[in-house]
């Protein structure tokens, strides 16, 4: 009967529809990533679709690193930050709360560190440990801690440094480490400093609202606040705050203009960079005044945002994207010109140098 | 009311049938119902009606029934957890429910999750094809998915009682009872449903951790005849869920989910020779909290509160020429943890008319303008005919102009809503043709709809996501239904098929949007023998993309389960029935990272008295 025909033909066409679907595309991984940039891409809130893309000195990318070293699996939910250390890449996977390592150079798999670590955000290495920066659950604003690793046998130990809320970055400089509070869901304003050898807090130093970069170079700590947003209950501009290392005392704080909210501090050969939306901003590290005209403005395309930003010898290397789609990476001059336009993972989130 | 009485219909109605529209004076007297509009004014469109064998042979969520048995695409993620479906390749936003009249979209977030309705508390689920925003409002692009409860004045008084019990520890609960005089008419349902829900993902060695959840309804419809020409009727609608949502094959969860809804209808019908009076009030309330943890006390929550009254008089010219006026007052008052409180009013007026021509053309007209303190929207319309071109072929025609309105959370989220927000609007355009012969119906319509001012977040400054009026879409398709019924001896044999294809792109894209298959089918055969009947059925749907660029898929899957149930004669009908679902274990998602679970099973014991 024809009715028969009919249900049995949708029905083998659909197993045709199934048969004939694309499998992936079968390029073997190089397994060879040094003397390039390792890019970190956060993908989709609860697609588990993070990722590391490579790119070479020569501008040549390869995607999906991680997967593709590591028997397919996925590297997990919210890519957030990478820490380099030794021969290690420690990849910090926010919503997974994990911690994957690798091999930086070949991203051969060494551990995957997934206890003891709540809401991890960034890494800092010093004397055979690492200190990961944990916001414990988003909602709880008492919880929040630095995890130690023992990089020697890839454990999270059972000691914790309890910290105030939503630490972010994080940057060891003699012993000691600096952590960043930018506030998790609040509104953070201080700087913590810890003594590794006792993982004690030496003391606590108020900088601007939403401390969201910090640097060091040459003994001073520079610290570049966003200021608090427009729906904080008052909306403030960013500002950069110069600390003295050496006493943990505040050298100066600059104000930004109106309610101007700069992002992405780096400083490279001397300058200072930073990011205003999609404008990016030079500076001198001593002069106090900060630039009025950015060096150049990147060309994001409508509907996605900067994502990365970074500088490196003499390239300045700009990530942009949505959550829903391949993300983009503009290679610049230092004085941007635009050299290259790649396509990397969903949403790139950091630059890592991998030489 | 004897034995046969109960078999026959479970025999005669195992697949889902497309029902004509019936007469509606004639219809009134015998069964009331409150969306009055669906069986008047949808002649002109394509209407799945699914009524209660197809509803108890499906479990309990509306997302199943739907995606077995209609061309409704389901973007689930994972058993039991939050569902949105696509009609016609549009978005979550973009389908309206209307229970009992009454669209109960949320007004959060302008969807409903499917998975937040109990099937088993209605008497009878469609799904309406097609732009309806003329009658029902906000969302009705894609089309509408409608939950009735009939009541009627036919001196019964009948109860139901159905448990289930199935893999992970899932346990159903449904106690129906329907009691009426020529007076006064009753329908209760209540149910209950749990599950452990913490199936092995197929293909891993992790399970579905943290998917536990619980879920409490109550349905009640209440009919009083004052007199022969005034009904009183009160509907309630109960929702209490625990949900927690559970874990993805990237990362652990630990969050839970509370949804707490309540809706109530009055209604007060005046029937006067031609002209029927309908007067509404309805109040509903929507609550969700959120705990990221679930072992903490510490959550965010959004709530709103819907009053709307209705006045809704309709005028039969002749029997073959109807208008209905409808004016309409909503207010929402919303108030949450992230968006700011809120009130919203919404006035509109809507004009149908309804006009047999001849025995066999038949048109449809709509207008209607809505007014709102919180957008403007524009005036919508809804043009259609039924052309009975031979005794086996109906053609339909139909176009029409829709919007769906922007949510509280894309107008007031704290740092990110946008306040100057429009409506997406839709212009859109049907063929639909009817085949029937010797028992097979078969429904094939093709469209066209052209989306503008499509509600996108997009990064702006400082990084700060927020809504705008970005995209134009367009979407056309083809979608088939096929339906075939033959007796022979105490033998029953049903068949049903629907096949949709679908493109859906943004202008300027090649890319098929995300979660929208290009194909997506379903079969279902059952078998009846006397007192016995086995079914089976199928699932296909085709790749989807959860990238904008068509960078990342989710490979296509085939799924099917099968049946069994017999009926013995005990008290007024007792079936047993066992149930294998996904029976091939077979390894599919219908979200990314998000497993379905490999084969499992259900039983259920029904009785009636």
């Amino acid at each position: 009967m024809k009715f028969n025909k009919l249900v049995l033909t949708l029905l083998a066409g659909s197993l045709f529809f199934v048969s004939c679907s694309d499998d992936d595309d079968n390029n073997a991984p190089s397994g060879a990533y040094d003397n390039g940039v390792l890019v970190l891409n956060q993908g989709n809130f609860n697609s588990g679709n993070a990722s590391v893309s490579y790119i070479s000195n020569a501008f040549a990318v390869e995607n999906n690193i991680f997967s593709t070293n590591n028997q397919n699996l996925p590297l997990g939910d919210v890519g957030q930050s990478v820490g380099l250390e030794g021969n290690n890449a420690y990849i910090v996977v926010n919503n997974s709360n994990k911690i994957e390592v690798v091999n930086r150079y070949t991203f051969a798999p060494v551990a995957t560190l997934s206890t003891g670590l709540t809401n991890p955000r960034y890494i800092a290495f010093e004397n055979g440990k690492a200190y990961v920066t944990c916001w414990g659950d988003g909602t709880i604003t008492t919880d929040d801690y630095i995890a130690i690793i023992d990089l020697a046998t890839n454990t999270v130990s059972t000691t914790r440094i309890p910290v105030a809320e939503g630490p972010e970055k994080i940057i060891e400089e003699d012993g000691k480490l600096y952590v960043a509070h930018r506030g998790g869901y609040g509104f953070g304003n201080s700087v913590t400093v810890i003594n590794t050898v006792n993982n004690v807090i030496v003391t606590t130093i108020t900088v601007g609202g939403i401390p969201g970069s910090l640097e060091e170079e040459n003994g001073t700590l520079y610290v570049l606040s966003e200021g608090y947003p427009s729906y904080a209950p008052a909306e403030t501009a960013g500002s950069l705050t110069r600390i003295n290392m050496a006493n943990n005392t505040v050298i100066s704080t600059t104000d930004f203009a109106g309610t101007t909210h700069p992002a992405n501090l780096v400083i490279e050969d001397g300058a200072l960079y930073y990011t205003v939306n999609n404008a990016i901003f030079k500076g001198g590290l001593i002069n106090a005044v900060l630039p009025t005209t950015p060096l150049f403005t990147a060309d994001i395309p409508s509907g996605t945002g900067l994502t990365a930003f970074d500088v490196e010898d003499n390239h300045i290397y700009i990530g942009s994207g949505s959550f829903s789609a391949n993300g983009s990476v503009g290679v610049y001059s230092l004085t941007g010109a635009l050299q290259q336009t790649l396509t990397v993972g969903i949403a790139p989130v950091g630059f890592y140098f991998n030489d | 009311m004897t034995l046969k009485h109960f078999i026959l219909p479970l025999l005669l109605l195992l697949c889902h049938t497309l029902v004509a529209q019936q007469d509606t004076i004639v219809q009134l007297k015998e069964v009331i119902i409150s969306d009055t509009q669906l069986r008047d004014f949808s002649g002109t469109q394509s209407v799945q009606k699914l009524n209660d064998s197809v509803i108890n042979r499906n479990t309990t969520s509306l997302t199943s029934l739907l995606q077995y048995n209609t061309v409704i695409y389901f973007k689930e993620n994972g058993l039991g957890m939050v569902s949105s479906p696509s009609f016609r390749g549009t978005t979550a936003q973009q389908t309206a429910v209307i229970w009992n009249g009454i669209n109960i979209n949320s007004q959060l977030n302008g969807q409903t999750d499917f998975n937040t309705l109990n099937t088993r508390d209605f008497s009878e689920i469609s799904a309406r094809a097609g732009g309806g925003s003329v009658i029902y409002g906000s969302s009705a692009i894609g089309g509408s998915i409608h939950l009735n409860n009939e009541l009627a004045f036919d001196n019964k008084f009948t109860n139901e009682l159905r448990g289930d019990y199935g893999s992970y520890n899932t346990l159903g609960l449904n106690y129906k009872v329907n009691a009426s005089s020529e007076k006064f008419s009753s329908s209760v349902s209540v149910s209950r449903n749990s599950s452990d829900n913490d199936y092995k993902f197929p293909g891993y060695t992790i399970r579905n951790e943290n998917g536990q959840y619980y879920n409490t309804s109550l349905n009640a419809a209440f009919a009083y005849k004052v007199n022969h020409r005034n009904i009183l009727r009160l509907y309630s609608y109960l929702f209490d869920g625990e949900r927690h949502f559970s874990r993805t094959l990237a990362a652990p969860s630990r969050s839970l989910y509370d949804d707490n809804n309540t809706r109530n209808l009055l209604e007060w019908t005046g029937l006067y020779s031609r002209f029927t009076s309908r007067l509404k009030m309805a109040y509903l309330q929507e609550n969700y909290k959120y705990f990221e943890n679930f072992a903490n006390d510490v959550f965010t929550f959004g709530q709103v509160k819907t009053f709307i009254g209705r006045y809704d008089a309709t005028y039969d010219f002749t029997s073959k020429l109807k208008l209905n006026a409808i004016i309409d007052y909503t207010q929402n008052k919303g108030e949450g943890s992230d968006i700011s409180n809120k009130k919203r009013n919404i006035g509109s007026g809507s004009l149908l008319l309804k006009h047999a021509l001849t025995g066999r053309f038949k048109y449809e007209l709509g207008v209607r303008q809505e007014i709102s303190d919180a957008y403007s929207s524009p005036v919508l319309f809804s043009a259609g005919a039924n052309v009975g071109v031979a005794k086996f072929y109906t053609l339909k025609f139909n176009a029409s102009r829709n919007f769906r309105m922007p949510t509280f959370n894309d107008l007031y989220w704290q740092g990110s809503g946008n306040p100057d927000l429009k409506p997406e609007s839709s212009c859109q355009a049907e063929v639909g043709n009817v085949f029937t012969h010797n028992g097979i119906t078969l429904t094939v319509t093709g469209y066209y709809i052209k989306l503008r001012d499509m509600l996108r977040w997009i990064p702006g400054n400082n990084g700060i996501w927020s809504p705008e009026n970005v995209g134009k879409v367009t979407t056309y398709g083809i979608e088939s239904v096929l339906n075939y019924e033959k007796k022979f001896g105490y033998s029953h044999i049903t068949i049903g098929g629907t096949y949709a294809y679908t493109v859906s792109q943004e202008d300027g894209s090649s890319n098929q949007l995300m979660y929208v298959p290009l194909h997506k089918a379903t079969a279902a055969i059952a078998y009846g023998y006397k007192n016995a009947s086995v079914y089976y059925r199928h699932l296909f749907t085709g790749e989807v993309f959860y990238t904008t660029d068509s960078s990342a898929g989710i490979d296509p899957f085939n799924v099917s389960s099968a049946g069994a149930e017999y009926t013995f004669k005990l008290l007024d009908g007792c079936s047993i029935g066992a149930q294998v679902n996904n029976l091939y274990n077979t390894e599919y998602l219908n979200v990314a990272s998000r497993p379905m679970p490999g084969r499992n099973y259900n039983m259920y014991l029904n009785l009636k008295f």
